[in-house]
This record gives structure tokens, C-alpha cells and sequence, in this order.
């Protein structure tokens, strides 16, 4: 016994060493290989199914909140005469900057702008870049560039209204450079230069039509309309001209009812030529995610209450437009639907264009339903009349504009003066496209009288300064200034 | 490996059958300044597990070599040793020490005299934790702990907010680490305060460095209590009370609110004379309390026990809130042999909850007084029939509002300890903790009000599952040679924890009944699940070395090694080092004869320490496939999207914090005073931080994370207590504490701000976190005063700002401009507390006890969003009423009514004063006397009544100025649950 005693004497430090410090030895190596619980890398761009997922990103995201809701309409409709802030008075104050002329470089809403259209870039850029090399069907693929193509467009043509000089990103690099990681601005022409060579190259391949389960997809329809809108921006009269008719040969007409191009019964009709598709997916209230027509909704009985009509608005259409009703949503009024607006609603008007009747499901919020008008045939017309009374077609004019008129339960135009009928056409563009898709503010930078119709109302709009919107700061201070000011900010 | 252990522990049974020599020596313990016997005394032979507690009397029996060492222990008293010498019987005089230095302080994996203590740790005994009526064994200490700042909220079950040393981490984990009985765990919400022996706090990095990766911002340690040889000891403690909100902002009535929005708008917009409602009164109620703990302890000398179970009901003092918690804890410690100890302990803890909907206490603050709660239809009050706007209705939101959470954990640990050969001691320790908690929400279909609608119903169910375990093996060498002390530890921790949770939720569940909410009775199209889990694992190995020399130099040096699963394989371990030196000036011989100083010791340390608790971080490069934002509509038909959107972030590593502490402690007046005085400064180095991108990118986050800031916490604690002789009629201590923090940010890698507190209205960001200047500082603009006349803002910098308005707010136009923009923006208030303090007496007269604690704190600011957030006809205070702008010359302080615009953007106006000093407790306690009790077979009862937080005087403006949030958005005050004061009576029994 004592024998074993002395030995286990000895062996005691021993044991406990290996004990303590052994215990884990054997499993060091792996114990802290733990696998991660959750996805890890994935392949994507790989396969057909991968390309058109890419291009269906660049839709879903037209939907997206800065693209679809407060940065976009902060800066078209409010900065625009034809709407104001609305909603409570504290309420998201900021926007009357946009209104006044008052936004400094650091409001965010530029900020959210910005960013908003360049995530949008992102996304038609990687589906440009990447999809080429994919193994697919060609026709497929060359449609799908054609679609990243004309969506690329759209946002660059938003960006350089509204800013002027942007950088200009075409594409995705592996291995970025400095410059690519950190862009200076590239001079408005070459943007334009690029907005033109993708709706170019996107008429071409993009179809007229596409089956019912396409709907909504780009067509040459749109990437021709889009392309005279950028070269009606550049005042190049023949080609809006000419693209114009050509687009008129399409097959599109007017909806005999102004009133239900809005409905929803009215989306996608023969009339549209693009919009953003939006709809209640049930179960899916992330997908079902415009607020397009839900920030302009009546307050307190529908929506927010946002960007309202302005009583300048309101007084611009003649006796007897029907537009003016289907526009503007007056306190109290009963809708058609039989919708009874609150008598105490908090705004006397709302934007009729994203009314949408109470008896639409609600389930992921008001309005999920309502599809954003961007170009329909009676801007194409509007357009095609503006451009041959440019080029003193004046008859070829009037027939355009008072078809647009005519619907609107107006009466022939017959001035045949040029720079009358150009107001008269500017005229009516205002009231035929007033808080939809959002171009009256560039129009007047376009028409060259911004200042003149600002300052009459009363606003603080500098001529030479508020043409454009100010470089958001955040992004000058992130470039460490490789991003400059426009000036006067 | 397991039959090595076997193994081991065989070879010491033999040791233990075959090696025992011993006598049977009995004696009694004693107070050597009256001769009262001290009951429960300790009395252990030295190096052994062998042990007992003296009796009623003071007496004890145990079995001993004759040659061995008694140790007799009693707290309060200085400790003995007394060598056996072959003697039977042993009388035992202990002295008192009235100083705490004697004390045995829990370090990390082991214990300490305070005295031997080189580094910062502050010690909370279970008597201080009990003497009140807190929940939550956090909150308990509150006001009592230098350096230990510690943010209540009112809610019942929620734990507060914890900073030790000030705020180390923004996006990492701020709060401490917490161990309970060497077993990690998140929070202590699980622990019953009754069942806490003693909470240490390691504040300095070389007391907590034993800890590394996961120490950086302090280390709480809890002992639970244990079983001790003797009688079966029965305690009840029990006490029912009351909560009541305090400081309740008082609010415009309807007159008051009509004659406020009539004067903002400029016409009659609300009546005069309408009936009023106070929403306060419809929301908040008294609300009731009851606890019952009963425990049952006791020993011999080779088994001991203790068991306790708990029961509280705490109702909200917000309509329909409850809390609910059940604790069970079992404890069992079992001297093998002289040499082996093995022992257990469990704590199951069981909650359920009725929640109340975040936002409801806000609701009230903006509803108008002149809605009613009630139509005369009986549907619900609803501001938009008055043309007021769209505000919820706080009563309809309460009665609503279904929630309730229930979860159950499991906290465990057994060990095994062997001391061999005199010195050594090994201790190899199994913990586990297993929690689930779970919740259900279900939103009726249904149309309160205008903006409280649900089209159609949903159910929400979630249950989330945490498992942690955690072994750890120490060896111990303790040796006194000469002048020489040495106690080396080594050890080895493994750790790994997992959770999961899974979460669905669908529409149209119909609510028969209770039993009817599951999802699966739910529209199948609309289910919607979310699975989500994790997995890490933790390998450290640590060594400590305390050494002392002549008993007046003292070395701490520890060493801990840790590699997480969560790093990348080749850069997953860190060292964290640390070294504490103390020098005990009073023994050192030239200190003799002097009559200042009782005791006088200088230390300083310092250490390295790390923070793993930080964000998950990707840092592959994925598509988002699951994005419903990229979802196309196609011919009426969703069509999935994906893309590439994300930049590929560098890989986050743990935070880091080194510290450097110099102390010194002291006593005088025969160790009545004692004083302990501490300067730290902590640190923080590669804290992770956001940095924003080029908007150009395009990727969908606009920041990425990185270990991208520094930071720096400096400070001074200082803390003083006075213990009264031990009179047997009348005793009393006082103790203060006084801490100082300032807070700063030393670098930004990419000297960016980064700009939070977003405010609901308008993207207001009120706080900021830059370099030079304190985490989530207030950031916006200077009021100068209110604009009187247009002639006023016709000659200031805001005359161009259409809407600005007489009563408007003036801003400094800081650079010069003239013009008002985010250029003038500046820091305005700091929500970093530049001090806090608080003062804990006790007072003993005979069977009378009385205590009264106090507690503060200072040059802090808070932000009033209340006051700011506000999109049109939101109800106003009556301090707003009262001292508002109301026509030149009325106020140039207060705006006048029509706040909104410019008004509300971040400004001074809204920054107020957050100090505050508050009562934390006072209690009232008699003892009936003794030979009463007997008779009762008792050994004891005790009535107290007390009352918790019954006043706290500030000038701020809210509810209280206990904000508390996210670090850099921290005293942002939107929406906090309202305080209460709690007044309880209860009674302690003991059989």
C-alpha cells in the first residue's frame, strides 16, 4: 500500500498537468473550426436563370423608396409648381426647402437622391457586365441587355436633370481602379452621349410587345419615347420629330376616359407605354413596398397626405378641362368610386393620380397597387407636337396637341404663331402630365423660364444656381472633394 | 482521458481510507472585545476541504489532524489561524476589524484579502443587495459601486443599462461581462437578488485581464450563495407593496391646448371649454408588487446544502403590464475526503410577461386633451373628427395591444477539487446554461381609429433557443516560504455556445381563444418564416501569479491566451496580458510609530483586454437573392430579382482595451475610516465603427464596419466609509462614493462623423460621434433666443427662410454666412455623465435597523424629443404652456406654439440639465426580541417597511431623467417608460 502511495506522490502533479492543460489538446485544432450558420458564398451569373433574375432586380427596384417615393417626388413635384409639401405641417418640414429653394448641399433628401440612383445604376450594371459571358439563349440575353440598357438610361437621364455633371459608371470591374472606386463628375454631354447610345442600341433589339406575362417589361415603344424626351432636353428638333413618329406608328391611342388612364382597370392599357408595375403580392408586404401613391394618399383616411396640388395648379386649366377634376381631390368631394373625403382632412387638395379606391385590398398598406405612370402616348403626342412647331410644322403641331385636348373635352387649337402655340403646347403639357412621373420642374430649366415663373410666385429661385440641385455634401466630403459644388452652393 | 480521471480520482480514495490521523477537537468562538459567541463562524483545517460553523452558542466539533491548522473565519472579524498542537479543546477570540481591507474579495478562479488586491475591484455583499426592494441584482447596486454607472428603467423584467468606467463600445457590446459562478451569462435578469452571497466588479484591466477577449468593459462576478455547516437554517422573506409613477410631466388641458393650437394657427381650430382628458390617467395606474423567497440551508461537515425558491408579481405601472418570474435553486456541496470536494449548484428560472406596445407612453404625451377616449357611439376617441390630425389613441393601442413573452434557462455548474500535497489544488468545472424564451403577438382585425387599423390579422410566434457550455480545469500552487507568498494558477477554459431561433407569422388566425393562436390555422399564403442561428466557440488558456514579500509588496501577473471560432483560422488568438504591483506603505518600518495611518497601500496596473462581442460581419462576397425590394411584377406575376449590391467589408476583429489604474487605500481612526482613492484610463483601440461609402458605388448599405475608432475613458473614483464601533445598543456605517468619467473619441480611421438618434419627424439627427469629442454627443444648433418681431429675423441670418415667424427660434449663424444650414451645427450637450455618486448609511439601534441611501448624478445632458418630435397638433406640457412665447416681450427663452420647420431641427433649446439626485432606498426594520421568538420556535422575525426611489429631485423636464440607449444615441428621451416609486412592507423569518 504504501509502495502505491509514493508512486501516485509522484505521479500527482503529473496527472493534473495533463488534466489541465491536456484536456483539450487532442481537439485544439478543430474546436475552433465552427462552420458558419448561415449562407456562405454563392455563385450567381452563371446561368439564364441568373440573368434574367439580374434584369428583374432593376424593375423591383423602380419601386424602391428613394426611387419611387420622397427623394423623387422632393425633387420633381415639390421643386415643381404644381405641387407643395401638404400633409401635417411638421411633418417632414424639410420638404419645403425643396419648395422655397432653400435646400442646402447637406439636406439628405439630395443625399438619398443620389444614392437611390446609383444603386439603381448598380443593378443595370452588373446585369450589362455579367450577363454577356452566360451561356444562353442569345436572343434572350440580347434582349435582357437591351431592358438593363434602357433602365440605365432612365436613371442617368434622371441623375444629369437633376444634377448636371455626374459620374459616369458603365460597368463593373474586378479590380477597380482608384478613379472608378472614387469617380469625379463627368461633363452632362457625355452623360447625355451615353443616355443616347443605350436607349439607341436598346430601340433596336427591344420589341414592340411582349406576351401578357411580360407585361411591363421595356419596349422599343419606350426606349423611342424615352430617347425623343433626352433629345427634346438637348432641343434637337428633328430627331424628337422624327422619333416621335415613329413611335406614333407603333399602335399606341388615347384612353377615351383622362380620368381612367389613373385606375387601376386603366394600367398597361393601349395608351401606356411604360410604367413602373406595382401590386399587392399577398403574404409578401416587402414586395408589395410602392409608396408612390400611399405618401400621397389623403391623410388621416388614406395615405400621408403629401405633395398636394398647389392653387396655381389648380387655376391653370381652362373652364371646362376634365383633367383639373381627375387631377386634383378636393376635401369633402365624393369620388366616382363613392369614396367620401374627410371633411376634415387635414389638406384642401391631394393628387388624384394616386388615388386609388377603398375597396383595393389595404393588406400591406394603401395604394400598393398603384403602377407609376412614366411615359404614356399623350406625352409622346405633346412631344411631337412641341417638336414641329419648333420646326414650323405647324399644322402636323395642332393635330398632335388638340388630339390630346380633344380628349380632355377641350376645343381645337388653331394659333398658328410659333411662339405662341409653343406656350400654348408648353401649357398644355403642364396640366396633360401634372403629378405623374414628375417632369414639370425640368421642363421649366428646359424652357428656359424657370426663374422668370418661380420668382413670380414668389420663390427664391436664383437664375444660374437653382437650374440644378446642389452635389449632395455627404458625397463631396466622402470623395475628399474629388466631387465639386455647382456653383453658387 | 476519462479513465485517467477515473483513474485519479481511485488513487485518492485510497489516499483518503488509508492517510487520516485525526482527533476530534471541539471549542468555541468567541468576540473578543464583549465575549459574545459568533454564531456561524467558520472553522477549517487548513489545506483541506474540512469544515464546519460554529453553533447558537459560538460552538463547533470537528475532526482534525493533530498537527493541522484551524482556520476561523467571521465576517466583519479579522481572521485567525490557530495550530492544533495535539489540544482537544480550543476557545477562539476573534477581534473586529472594522475595516473591509480583511475582507476576502472573489477574484476571477479564485479568492483574495482586499488588502492583497492590487487591482480595482469593488465588493457588494448579499446584506447590501437585500436591504431593498430591487428586482434585478444589477439595479440592486445601483449608487453603491465607484466607477459603476447604472441606468434604471421602469419596466418590470427589463435589466438596466450598465457601464462600467464609462462607454467603451459603440457597436460592440458596452455592457460588462457576466459570470455567475464561473458560468457565463448575458444578463442577471435569471438571478432572485436573495440568492446572491456577493457581486464583485472588476473594473481595472489587470483584476479582470483573467477574462481576455471578452473583459474589455469591466467583469461582474456573482457568487450565489452556499450551503454551511449546522442547523438546518428555514428563511422566509416576503413583501408585498406599491408602485407609483413619479414626476409625472403634467400636460396642457383642454383649455390650456385650445388656446395653444388656436394661437399656432392663427384661428379658431379647437373650441374652448371642452370636457378634458388627462391620457396620462387612462394609461398609467398603481400597480402592485409581491415577492416570496424561501430558502433552506444548512450542513455537516461533509455535506452541504441550500436550497431556495422564489416567487415575484410585478405589475406594470402601465396599464396591463405584468411580469412574472419563478426561481428554483439547488446547491450541494460534498466534502469527498479531506482532500476532495465535488459540489453542484442549479438556478431555473422561469418568466412570463404581459407586454404593453412600445410607444404607448409617448402616445400620451401628444394625444390631445380635448379627444375623448370614448365617442358617445362608443367607438374610440379619434383626433382626425376634430381636424386635428392623425394621432393613435393610447387607451385603444393598450386594449389592443396583445403580447406575451414567457422563457425558462437553466444556469448550472458542477465541480470536482482535489488539494494534493499541501500546495496544490485542482479544480476541474462543468457549467451549462440553456434558455429559452419565446413570444407571441397577435394584432386583431380591426378599426380603432383612422390610423390604428389592421385589414386583416396576424399572428407572430417566436421562439429562440441559447445554449452555452463551458469547462474549465485550474490548478492552483499556494506557498508561503519565509517572507515569500506564491500562489500560481493555471488553467484551461473551453466554451461553445449556440442559439437559434425561429419565427413565423401569418394572416387571418381567427382568436377563438387562446388555443386557436397558432400559425397553422393562418391563410397558408401568407406564412412567413425566419430561421436564423449561430455557433462560436471559445479556447483559452490563463495563468496568474500573486506574489507578495514581506507581506507589503504585492505582484499580480496574469497572462490569458483566447482564440475565438469568430475570427479568421490564422489570426483568431490574442495575449492578453496584465500586471498589478501594490506596496503597503503602513508596514513598512518607517511608517512605525506614526498615528495617521492605520493602513496605507499604493497600487497600479495595468492590462490588456479584449471585446469579441461585436456585429457578424460579411466578409464574402454574396448575392442578394432574397431581396423582396428586387422582386419584379411582370404581367401581374412576382418574379424573383437578384444581383451583387454589397461591398465586401474588411474582417472585424475584437476591440481592444488597455488600461492603466493607480490607486491607493487607506484607514484611519483605528480603522473607522477607510478611504480608497483610484485614476484610470482606459483605452479603446480599433472599436468597430461604421465608415460611409461613395453613394456612387451603389451598394445597397451605404456604410460598411471596420475596426475603424478609438476611444478614451479617464476618470477619478474615489470612496470613503465610516464603521461606528461596534456598540451592542448603537452601530451605524456611512460609505460614499464619488466617480468622475470623461469620455472622448481619440481617432476615426477615416476621420468621417457619424451622425444617429434619427428622430421619427423629418430624419433629425440629434447626436454625433466625431474625433475630439464624447460618444454620441448632441449635435445641432445654438438658440439664441426667440424672435420678437419680423424687424428681429429681418436682421438676422434666417430672413431669407421663408415661414420663420415671431416666436420662432434665432440660431447662431456660427460661421457667418448669413445663412442658417448644417454648417451651424455644433455639439450642444454631452449624454455622457461627468459624474455620479451616491451615500449608503445604516443605522442600528438595539432591535431598530434603519438604512438611507442616496444616489446621483451629474453634468449630463439629456435630449427632450418629446418636446420636438412633432408633426402638427401634438399636445404641449404645461411648462410649455406656462413660459411659451406668447406675443413680444413674453419669452425669450420658450418658442412660441407653432413648433415646426426650422423649429424642431436639433437645437440647444431641446438639450436640458439631466443631473438628479434621487432617495434609492430607505428602510425601516425592528427585530421582535429573541426570547419572544423562541417561544415561537423561531430564531428570528423581522418586519421592515421600505420604499424605493420615493423622491428624485431634477430639473428636467420629462419623466425622469433615467434615458438610458444605444451608445451613440444615449440620452435621446422619446418614449422611456415613465419610473415609479415602490413602497413596500415585509417580513424576514428565520426557523
Amino acid at each position: 500500500m504504501e509502495k502505491i502511495f509514493k508512486k501516485v506522490k509522484r505521479k500527482v502533479p503529473v496527472l493534473a498537468f495533463a488534466l489541465a492543460l491536456g484536456a483539450l489538446y487532442a481537439c485544439d485544432k478543430d474546436f475552433l473550426d465552427v462552420e458558419p450558420q448561415a449562407a456562405t458564398e454563392e455563385t450567381f451569373f452563371e446561368t439564364e436563370e441568373d440573368a434574367i433574375r439580374s434584369v428583374n432586380a432593376i424593375y423591383g427596384n423602380l419601386r424602391e423608396w428613394k426611387v419611387a417615393a420622397f427623394a423623387h417626388l422632393a425633387l420633381t413635384h415639390v421643386a415643381s409648381d404644381n405641387a407643395e409639401k401638404g400633409s401635417d405641417p411638421g411633418d417632414a418640414a424639410f420638404m419645403n426647402d425643396f419648395d422655397n429653394f432653400t435646400a442646402s448641399p447637406t439636406q439628405f433628401i439630395l443625399d438619398d437622391y443620389w444614392t437611390g440612383q446609383y444603386q439603381a445604376i448598380n443593378l443595370t450594371n452588373q446585369a450589362i457586365t455579367n450577363i454577356p459571358p452566360i451561356p444562353m439563349d442569345e436572343n434572350l440575353k440580347n434582349r435582357l441587355i437591351a431592358e438593363a440598357k434602357f433602365l440605365r438610361a432612365h436613371h442617368y437621364f434622371n441623375l444629369v436633370r437633376a444634377f448636371g455633371d455626374v459620374p459616369l459608371i458603365t460597368k463593373i470591374s474586378k479590380e477597380p481602379t482608384a478613379e472608378e472606386l472614387n469617380p469625379g463628375r463627368t461633363p452632362k454631354e457625355q452623360v447625355y452621349a451615353q443616355i443616347i447610345t443605350d436607349l439607341d442600341s436598346a430601340a433596336m433589339i427591344l420589341p414592340v410587345r411582349y406576351g401578357a406575362a411580360d407585361v411591363g417589361r421595356a419596349t422599343k415603344g419606350a426606349a423611342l419615347s424615352l430617347l425623343a424626351k433626352v433629345e427634346m432636353y438637348q432641343k434637337n428638333w428633328q430627331q424628337v420629330f422624327d422619333l416621335t413618329q415613329q413611335v406614333m406608328g407603333l399602335g399606341y391611342s388615347l384612353t377615351p376616359k383622362y380620368y381612367d388612364i389613373f385606375r387601376i382597370s386603366g394600367e398597361n392599357n393601349s395608351e401606356s407605354i411604360f410604367e413602373v408595375q406595382a401590386q399587392t403580392i399577398p403574404g409578401n408586404c416587402g414586395a408589395s413596398n410602392s409608396q408612390w401613391a400611399e405618401t400621397q394618399g389623403v391623410r388621416g383616411q388614406f395615405g400621408w397626405g403629401f405633395f398636394i396640388p398647389t392653387t396655381d395648379l389648380e387655376n391653370a386649366y381652362e373652364p371646362g378641362d376634365e383633367r383639373k377634376d381627375a387631377t386634383i381631390l378636393y376635401r369633402g368631394e365624393v369620388t366616382p368610386e363613392g369614396d367620401k373625403i374627410n371633411d376634415n382632412a387635414p389638406n384642401p387638395r391631394y393628387n388624384q393620380k394616386a388615388y386609388v379606391p377603398a375597396s383595393v385590398t389595404q393588406e400591406c398598406g394603401y395604394a400598393k397597387d398603384q403602377n407609376i405612370r412614366i411615359l404614356r402616348y399623350a406625352e409622346v403626342l405633346l412631344m411631337h407636337a412641341e417638336a414641329a412647331n419648333e420646326l414650323g410644322n405647324t399644322q402636323a403641331a395642332l393635330d398632335a396637341l388638340n388630339q390630346v385636348r380633344n380628349r380632355a373635352g377641350l376645343s381645337d387649337v388653331t394659333v398658328t404663331d410659333k411662339d405662341e402655340l409653343r406656350n400654348i403646347i408648353w401649357h398644355e403639357r403642364r396640366v396633360e402630365l401634372a403629378l405623374e412621373s414628375g417632369d414639370r420642374f425640368f421642363d421649366l430649366v428646359r424652357q428656359g423660364r424657370a426663374a422668370e415663373v418661380f420668382q413670380a410666385q414668389g420663390k427664391n429661385f436664383i437664375a444660374g444656381k437653382h437650374e440644378v440641385f446642389p452635389i449632395p455634401q455627404r458625397q463631396i466630403d466622402l470623395s475628399a472633394g474629388k466631387l465639386t459644388q455647382n456653383p453658387g452652393y | 482521458m476519462k479513465r485517467k480521471f477515473l483513474l485519479f480520482l481511485c488513487l485518492f480514495w485510497v489516499h483518503l481510507v488509508f492517510a487520516q490521523e485525526n482527533i476530534t477537537v471541539t471549542g468555541k468562538v468567541t468576540d473578543a472585545t464583549n465575549g459574545q459567541p459568533l454564531i456561524g463562524a467558520g472553522v477549517q483545517v487548513k489545506g483541506t476541504t474540512t469544515g464546519v460553523q460554529a453553533d447558537a452558542e459560538g460552538n463547533f466539533t470537528l475532526s482534525a489532524p493533530a498537527n493541522g491548522t484551524l482556520v476561523v473565519d467571521y465576517l466583519g472579524y479579522e481572521r485567525q489561524e490557530v495550530p492544533i498542537n495535539n489540544q482537544t479543546t480550543l476557545n477562539i477570540q476573534l477581534s473586529p476589524s472594522a475595516t473591509k481591507l480583511t475582507e476576502v474579495v472573489v477574484t476571477g478562479y479564485g479568492t483574495q484579502e482586499k488588502r492583497d488586491v492590487t487591482g480595482s475591484i469593488s465588493s457588494v455583499k448579499s446584506e447590501e443587495l437585500t436591504r431593498q426592494a430591487s428586482q434585478n441584482p444589477v439595479s440592486s447596486i445601483q449608487g453603491k459601486v465607484a466607477g459603476v454607472q447604472i441606468s434604471n428603467t421602469g419596466q418590470p423584467g427589463a435589466s438596466p443599462t450598465v457601464r462600467i468606467r464609462g462607454t467603451g463600445s459603440i457597436l460592440g457590446r458596452a455592457e460588462p461581462l457576466y459570470v455567475v459562478d464561473g458560468t457565463i451569462v448575458d444578463n442577471l435578469s435569471f438571478l432572485n437578488p436573495a440568492d446572491i452571497e456577493s457581486m464583485e466588479i472588476l473594473k481595472d484591466a489587470s483584476s479582470a485581464s483573467i477574462y481576455g477577449l471578452r473583459a474589455a468593459n469591466g467583469v461582474i462576478l456573482v457568487t450565489t450563495k452556499r450551503g454551511r455547516t449546522g442547523e438546518p437554517r428555514i428563511n422566509y422573506n416576503g413583501f408585498v407593496g406599491v408602485q407609483r409613477v413619479t414626476n409625472q410631466v403634467e400636460m396642457a388641458n383642454a383649455n390650456e391646448y385650445a388656446e395653444l393650437i388656436n394661437q399656432k394657427e392663427g384661428t379658431e381650430l379647437v373650441e374652448p371649454n371642452q370636457p378634458s382628458t388627462d391620457w396620462y390617467d387612462e394609461i398609467l395606474r398603481s400597480a402592485l408588487i409581491t415577492n416570496h423567497q424561501l430558502s433552506f440551508s444548512g450542513g455537516t461537515d461533509r455535506l452541504s446544502y441550500s436550497l431556495s425558491g422564489g416567487y415575484l408579481n410585478q405589475e406594470g405601472i402601465v396599464d396591463g403590464n405584468k411580469y412574472e418570474r419563478v426561481t428554483a435553486r439547488l446547491q450541494t456541496d460534498f466534502n469527498v475526503s479531506d482532500h476532495v470536494k465535488i459540489g453542484y449548484n442549479g438556478i431555473f428560472y422561469d418568466y412570463n410577461s404581459d407586454d404593453v406596445p412600445t410607444g404607448v407612453v409617448y402616445q400620451a404625451y401628444v394625444m390631445p386633451p380635448v379627444i375623448p377616449v370614448f365617442k358617445e357611439d362608443g367607438n374610440y376617441g379619434d383626433p382626425i373628427d376634430y381636424g386635428l390630425g392623425t394621432f393613435g389613441n393610447p387607451r385603444a393601442a393598450l386594449d389592443w395591444y396583445n403580447q406575451k413573452s414567457d422563457g425558462q434557462s437553466l444556469t448550472g455548474n458542477a465541480f470536482g477539487e482535489v488539494k494534493f500535497l499541501e500546495n496544490f489544488t485542482f479544480r476541474t468545472s462543468f457549467g451549462l446554461n440553456y434558455a429559452i424564451n419565446e413570444f407571441r403577438n397577435y394584432v386583431a382585425e380591426d378599426s380603432l381609429t383612422s390610423t390604428q387599423v389592421a385589414r386583416r390579422s396576424t399572428l407572430t410566434r417566436s421562439k429562440s433557443k441559447a445554449t452555452r457550455w463551458l469547462f474549465e480545469n485550474t490548478l492552483t500552487f499556494d506557498k508561503q516560504f519565509g517572507d515569500h507568498e506564491l500562489t500560481v494558477l493555471l488553467g484551461t477554459s473551453s466554451q461553445e455556445d449556440r442559439n437559434e431561433t425561429l419565427a413565423g407569422s401569418a394572416n387571418d388566425v381567427p382568436f377563438e381563444s387562446e388555443g386557436s393562436l397558432y400559425l397553422n390555422l393562418g391563410d397558408p399564403e401568407t406564412f412567413l418564416i425566419t430561421n436564423s442561428a449561430g455557433k462560436s466557440t471559445l479556447l483559452s488558456y490563463f495563468g496568474r501569479v500573486n506574489y507578495s514579500f514581506l507581506n507589503r509588496y504585492l505582484l499580480t501577473a496574469t497572462l490569458r491566451r483566447d482564440g475565438s471560432s469568430k475570427f479568421p483560422e490564422d489570426e483568431r488568438f490574442d495575449y492578453f496580458p496584465a500586471v498589478g504591483l501594490g506596496w503597503v506603505v503602513s508596514d513598512e518600518p518607517f511608517m512605525e510609530g506614526q498615528q495617521i495611518f492605520d493602513y496605507f497601500k499604493l497600487r497600479g496596473s495595468w492590462g490588456k483586454l479584449g471585446n469579441s462581442d461585436i456585429p457578424a460581419n460579411i466578409t464574402v462576397r454574396v448575392p442578394d437573392l432574397d431581396n423582396p425590394i428586387y422582386i419584379a411584377i411582370l404581367g401581374g406575376i412576382p418574379y424573383p430579382g437578384g444581383t451583387y449590391n454589397l461591398a465586401v467589408p474588411p474582417t472585424l476583429f475584437w476591440e481592444v482595451v488597455k488600461e492603466t489604474d493607480i490607486g491607493a487605500e487607506f484607514a484611519f481612526f483605528n480603522n473607522k475610516l477607510t478611504v480608497e482613492a483610484d485614476w484610470y484610463n482606459r483605452a479603446t483601440e480599433d472599436a468597430v465603427f461604421s465608415t460611409p461609402l461613395l453613394g456612387s458605388q451603389g451598394t445597397l448599405s451605404s456604410e460598411v464596419l471596420g475596426n475603424f475608432a478609438d476611444f478614451r475613458n479617464r476618470g477619478f473614483e474615489f470612496v470613503a466609509s465610516w464603521n461606528s464601533d461596534n456598540d451592542t445598543d448603537f452601530s451605524y456605517t456611512i460609505s460614499g462614493n464619488f466617480s468622475t468619467n470623461n469620455n472622448e473619441v481619440t481617432a476615426i480611421a477615416t476621420d468621417l462623423p457619424q451622425f444617429s438618434g434619427g428622430l421619427p419627424v423629418g430624419r433629425i439627427f440629434t447626436s454625433v460621434t466625431r474625433v475630439g469629442d464624447p460618444i454620441g454627443s448632441f449635435y445641432g444648433y445654438i438658440v439664441d433666443g426667440i424672435f420678437q418681431d419680423e424687424q428681429e429675423i429681418a436682421g438676422s441670418a434666417q430672413a431669407d427662410v421663408t415661414g420663420v415667424a415671431p416666436g420662432d427660434f434665432r440660431y447662431r449663424d456660427l460661421n457667418g454666412d448669413n445663412i442658417i444650414d448644417a454648417r451651424d451645427k455644433t455639439i450642444i450637450g454631452n449624454p455622457n455623465p461627468g459624474f455620479y455618486y451616491g451615500l449608503n448609511t445604516n443605522f442600528r439601534y438595539k432591535s431598530w435597523d434603519f438604512q438611507l441611501d442616496l444616489q446621483g448624478v451629474g453634468d449630463v445632458d439629456i435630449y427632450n424629443a418629446n418636446k420636438g418630435v412633432r408633426f402638427g397638433n401634438e399636445n404641449y406640457t404645461k411648462d410649455f404652456y406656462d413660459n411659451r412665447w406668447n406675443g413680444p416681450g413674453t419669452s425669450n427663452e420658450y418658442p412660441g406654439p407653432n413648433l415646426k420647420d426650422a423649429n424642431i431641427q436639433s437645437n440647444s433649446w431641446f438639450v436640458e440639465d439631466g443631473s438628479y439626485i434621487r432617495i434609492r432606498n430607505i428602510q425601516l426594520g425592528y427585530a421582535l426580541p429573541t426570547d419572544l421568538t423562541k417561544r415561537w420556535k423561531m430564531e428570528g422575525i423581522r418586519f421592515f417597511v421600505n420604499a424605493q426611489n420615493p423622491v428624485t429631485w431634477f430639473d428636467y423636464t420629462g419623466f425622469t431623467p433615467e434615458v438610458g440607449g444605444p451608445p451613440n444615441s444615449a440620452g435621446v428621451d422619446l418614449n422611456v417608460y415613465p419610473l415609479s416609486a415602490t413602497y413596500n412592507f415585509g417580513v424576514d423569518v428565520n426557523f
